[in-house]
């Protein structure tokens, strides 16, 4: 079996207070296992743990408890960070280089000749979409294209495993399908790519598998099919028929001519539904289970959170 | 084998921090104001020199000799301040610090590219002001050797400063440098003269430990020397060079083991 990408187990990690009163938890024991193929989306809202988590899996900060492995390797050794890619939030670049010196600054922290170096940061700039903006200096890109330099520089040492902190955030639409598109195509040249995002259209849009952090710890992780395919919200079912039974009027969402469609919340609903449409002689067209999106099980995690807090 | 490939390594890792830490002084306004008010200073120190009767190329070479050093001084001090703390503030160092490299070589290709810096702004400098004393036929290669040891003490400040940067603000960090390099040139005097005039013995205790702990600058200070052609004694350059290497040594093995475990938030 391959080694997990990442492996991290009852990692905590507390911040000093405001004023330096007091400590305030920002992990409380996560355990997460990256699969080393995929993409895997880390998913949670503002504060909950996120970027503190990604910090600690690159070495910028020191967890309090638990551990971390890279493929492996334990990443308190600088070696495990040799096969992983890096993108922070909001990235800061050196501005007074342009896109060309950055990339290929990066590069020279790795072991890789300077002839091969030169190849790759131009194949890379051209690969993100920047050919012919590389001479320019950084503080003359915009947004979208210093994440898209990020990106490159990220994957300047041909990583195995990506790490993307809100790859998407602060991109206007058009940015943000750019760099979806781009991290699909990455999966498909057999990167593992581990992003963080409260942007859970995009994550529901690429993720192959979710964990969800609220306040400090996992309260949801799996595939995305697994979870979505957990719990059915309503069922909508279509028939023909030239009345609607009155015990189901109230349910009626669209009604026209002999057709009509209802909305059920229950199984139990359903079953009666079709007994009464069946005793009714109406013709039943379809029975459609609508499954619940990330969003709501995204929100029904975070309300699950605070609940467990508060408790 | 493994280790001297990784050593061979480590050195590729340092020079490429300096040659950046390089690229971004030399295109940073600060470094060309600081080189600016240098000139000018060499420029005052001829002006000046006008105004005696005799003494010309000592004027030039004393008032440009303290020009160099202090505006060197200054560089190095404002500079050097932010090398670690606005890497962090800005949050640059994220990118190269989740790269497979140690945080102490990061602080030490910051400080031999501040050095690079210095030197590179230093010789242009000194330069300049050969030229001015072979116009006022006052050529000596003695400036190279003042520079050098001007080289010296931006060496030491330098270390003080990333010292500083790498647990303190800038604004703090500027301070205690500041303070180090004030102190540092009257150090010298504290058994002597300070010494005597204490009279409770933990006093003495104090300004004898501070007299070993802070940097004794006027061990690296010879402007005075050349200018005046006073004689230098024999073993004074290698004694200044060996105080140099150590002293800077210590600060940035300190500066590397308190940064090894900060977290960077």
């Amino acid at each position: 079996m391959k080694e997990a990408a990442i492996s991290i187990r009852n990692l905590k990690k507390s911040f000093k207070g405001h004023l330096s009163i007091g400590r305030i938890e920002a992990l409380r024991g996560v355990d997460l296992n990256v699969p080393s193929s995929g993409i895997y989306g880390f998913i949670g809202p503002n504060g909950a743990g996120k970027t503190t988590t990604l910090k600690i899996i690159t070495g910028l900060i020191f967890p309090d408890e638990g551990e971390v492995k890279i493929f492996g390797k334990p990443n308190s050794e600088f070696t495990a960070r040799s096969n992983i890619g890096f993108l922070p939030e909001s990235p800061y670049f050196y501005d007074y280089l342009t896109g060309e010196e950055l990339v290929f600054f990066f590069g020279s922290l790795f072991k890789i000749p300077k002839k091969e170096l030169k190849e790759r940061t131009v194949s890379l700039l051209e690969l993100v979409g920047l050919k012919g903006k590389e001479k320019l200096p950084l503080r003359k890109y915009s947004k979208g294209m210093l994440q898209r330099v990020g990106l490159a520089q990220a994957l300047i040492s041909d990583p195995e495993l990506l790490i993307l902190d809100e790859p998407m955030s602060g991109l206007d639409p058009i940015g943000r399908r750019e760099i979806r598109d781009l991290i699909l195509k990455l999966k498909k040249e057999g990167k593992t790519i581990f992003f963080s995002s409260h942007i859970l259209a995009d994550a529901e849009m690429i993720c192959d598998e979710v964990g969800i952090i609220v306040k400090g710890k996992i309260v949801e992780r799996g595939k995305l099919e697994t979870l979505l395919g957990k719990e059915v919200r309503f069922w909508d079912i279509s028939f023909r028929g030239a009345q609607v039974p009155l015990e189901l009027s109230q349910k009626t969402v669209v009604s026209h001519e002999d057709l009509t469609m209802i909305r059920v919340d229950s199984e139990e609903e359903v079953e009666t539904a079709l007994l009464l449409l069946q005793s009714n002689k109406s013709k039943i067209l379809s029975v459609i289970p609508h499954k619940a999106s990330l969003e709501e099980i995204f929100l029904s995690s975070v309300e699950e959170g605070k609940n467990d807090k508060q408790n | 084998m493994t280790n001297k490939i990784d050593w061979l390594f480590f050195i590729k890792q340092i020079t490429s921090i300096s040659k950046n830490t390089y690229k971004e002084s030399i295109r940073s306004k600060i470094f060309y104001i600081l080189m600016a008010f240098a000139v000018l200073i060499l420029g005052f120190a001829v002006i000046l020199s006008f105004l005696t009767i005799g003494s010309q190329k000592r004027i030039i070479l004393d008032l440009g000799l303290a020009g160099i050093s202090f505006f060197s001084v200054m560089t190095s001090i404002f500079v050097g301040i932010g090398l670690i703390y606005v890497e962090i503030e800005k949050k640059t160092i994220y990118n190269v610090l989740s790269k497979p490299m140690p945080r102490s070589l990061f602080i030490i290709g910051r400080y031999f590219g501040m050095m690079a810096v210095l030197g590179t702004n230093l010789l242009a400098m000194l330069l300049i002001l050969t030229v001015l004393l072979a116009i006022f036929k006052g050529f000596t290669l003695m400036v190279f050797y003042a520079g050098f040891f001007i080289y010296m003490e931006l060496a030491v400040i330098t270390a003080i400063a990333i010292f500083f940067s790498s647990v303190a603000s800038p604004v703090l960090s500027a301070i205690c440098t500041l303070a180090f390099y004030l102190i540092g040139h009257t150090s010298s005097t504290f058994p002597e003269i300070l010494v005597p005039l204490l009279h409770n013995q933990f006093e003495k205790k104090v300004a004898i430990a501070l007299f070993h702990l802070l940097p004794d600058l006027s061990m690296l200070n010879v402007c005075n020397l050349i200018t005046y052609e006073i004689p230098i004694a024999q073993g004074f350059t290698i004694r200044a060079i060996i105080y140099t290497f150590s002293y800077v040594l210590v600060l940035l093995v300190a500066a590397c083991l308190i940064f090894r475990k900060r977290d960077l938030v």
